[in-house]
């Protein structure tokens, strides 16, 4: 049996305009430990499937089971690093991580929990920002402060929903392997579920892509597995045959048309090159 | 490791950036604290002469700047006299009023905040409460002044009712809207962590609307100190509005004119306080 499994899952809105089906016909395990991506276009349920493995929403048809028991909202057994990272502006990078602990690990003591901050403040390298506020620092080190809010938890599942979407190419890669650095500190235990937007972020960090059709009403259309070895190296695996397969995979799955012919250009009037 | 070095480089930098920014920041609140005082001097000096004008014009009916001025200075000369009930001080009437007003905003403010809370985190409490206020914020607080004498049979105390009823509205409004608006982000990292609803409400709710509760606060203040003094023409006693009506029998616009200005000048304090406030609570995201 699978760690999480989501079995002919249906997630309906009720809107002004009528019932709104998100996502339907979702059927998906996920083992322990494993690295999923769910890829896809903007609009196809992507949040939608890792809200109902949060407990954010209900489904209305299906089920959502971790370890066999139903989800029933949220919980401390599953961090979520939320889209826009959700830091509370007011307090500073240790409160925020220890609110969340303080409120998720209740039969923690009270030193214990200040440890626990202390321990993830330091995975992510931001001891020295600890007393600044969410506005005084990047955008990376807000996402570092979720990703340690997340983690401190010491939740089975992690959620992150288009974590690294709004950071810079640079930052994204060192964040790729922060996250995998606390995913190895952990003894490959933990099991993650991210949604992105982004091919090369999801081949390198997952097990498994899930890539969903067109919302709304989206599915989900293929699974791909990814067998690169790990530890992986940004470097080597985009030379390795494997990658490419996948990569070219997702290329066409994702997008209709790869290549842009000679029909797509500009047909004005003819401008003289100097 | 190499990510950290990067970002203390740039910290460097920005903070050296920072320096300059300052300077030329320093400058820049200089000669716009010049020019603003240039222009409220300016205005001031034109009010002082049409006032000049209008005095000359009715022949002293209105008293000028001068003979006011020097009966100000009177009245701030010895703020403190006591010489029997109905002749006292400025200060004392000046303290007198603000601690009224400041008990009835105090006490309306213990309403109307919580009140307000329960409107804004719950929609059917507003839905409840929401045309209440609505038919009560327009009415003139006055007009509470004979149910404050009915209920307490004392004046001093209707007065402090009808500061109290004054201070609700804008609070209640303001604080409403606040909880009301607190972003899904917020309430969703309150669900995702398990906060219990205390830690809910001193770690996002408070710290979310107290800068739109102080916003409420600073609106109702300014209106009780508007209602005070037509409150303590009614109420007699104690009081810069007292003290007006007391001036005008008594037939010195000069003191009339005196008190004015002490009351403009006072709320404008209360409102600067209140700005203050403001700006220390407020927080961006």
């Amino acid at each position: 049996m699978s760690y999480v499994e989501i079995k002919d899952m249906e997630i309906a809105f009720s809107t002004p305009r009528g019932k709104f089906i998100a996502v339907k016909n979702i059927n998906l395990e996920i083992g322990k430990g494993e690295i999923v991506s769910i890829i896809g276009h903007s609009g196809c349920g992507k949040s939608t499937i890792m809200n109902a493995i949060g407990g954010m929403v209900t489904p209305t048809k299906g089920t959502v089971t971790i370890q066999g028991k139903a989800i029933k909202g949220p919980g401390p057994d599953r961090g979520i690093v939320f889209q826009n990272y959700s830091l509370l502006p007011w307090l500073s990078v240790y409160e925020n991580i220890f609110q969340a602990v303080d409120a998720a690990l209740q039969t923690t003591s009270e030193v214990d929990k200040r440890e626990i901050v202390e321990k993830y403040i330091r995975m992510v390298g931001l001891s020295a920002h600890r007393e600044k506020l969410p506005k005084q620092i990047s955008g990376g080190m807000k996402q570092r402060v979720a990703i340690a809010r997340a983690f401190a938890i010491n939740p089975d599942v992690l959620l992150l929903d288009e974590p690294f979407g709004a950071l810079d190419a640079l930052t994204k890669g060192s964040m790729h392997i922060e996250l995998l650095k606390l995913w190895n500190l952990d003894n490959r235990s933990k099991t993650i579920v991210m949604v992105t937007h982004d091919i090369e972020e999801a081949i390198f960090l997952s097990d498994k892509i899930v890539v969903m059709t067109d919302g709304p009403s989206a599915t989900i259309r293929e699974i791909e597995d990814v067998h690169l070895p790990r530890p992986r190296n940004k470097k080597d695996i985009v030379n390795m045959p494997e990658y490419k397969t996948i990569r070219e995979r997702l290329l066409s799955l994702l997008m209709d048309k790869v290549e842009i012919d000679a029909t797509d250009f500009y047909k004005g009037p003819k401008v003289e090159l100097v | 490791m190499k990510s950290q070095t990067i970002a203390t480089d740039i910290e460097l930098e920005s903070s050296e950036v920072a320096t300059r920014i300052w300077d030329n920041n320093l400058v820049k609140k200089l000669t716009a604290f010049g020019q603003s005082s240039a222009f409220t001097l300016g205005g001031f000096g034109i009010l002082l002469l049409i006032w000049y004008i209008i005095s000359k014009i009715t022949t002293d009916a209105l008293p000028g700047p001068y003979a006011t001025l020097s009966v100000l200075w009177e009245m701030l000369k010895d703020p403190f006299y006591d010489y029997g009930p109905n002749d006292k001080g400025i200060a004392l009437q000046l303290f007198s009023s603000l601690g009224k007003v400041f008990l009835g905003f105090g006490l309306g403010s213990l309403v109307a905040i919580p009140v307000g809370i329960v409107m804004g985190a719950n929609a059917f409490c507003k839905k409840l409460f929401y045309p209440i206020v609505q038919i009560l914020k327009p009415v003139s607080p006055l007009a509470w002044f004979p149910i404050g004498l009915a209920v307490f049979q004392s004046a001093g105390t209707a007065t402090i009712f009808i500061i109290f009823i004054t201070s609700l509205w804008s609070t209640l409004i303001n604080t409403a809207f606040g909880v009301g608006s607190i972003p899904d982000d917020h309430k969703n990292v309150a669900k995702a962590f398990g906060f219990s609803t205390r830690r809910y409400i001193t770690k996002i709710l408070i710290p979310y609307s107290l800068p739109h509760i102080i916003t409420g606060l600073r609106l109702s203040i300014s209106v009780a100190w508007l209602v005070i003094v037509a409150g303590e023409m009614l109420s007699g006693g104690l009081g810069i509005g007292f003290f007006v009506w007391d001036s005008w029998n008594a037939l010195s616009l000069e003191k009339v004119i005196s008190a004015i200005l002490i009351i403009g000048l006072v709320g404008l304090l209360l409102d600067r306080l209140f700005t203050l406030l403001e700006k220390r609570f407020s927080y961006a995201s």
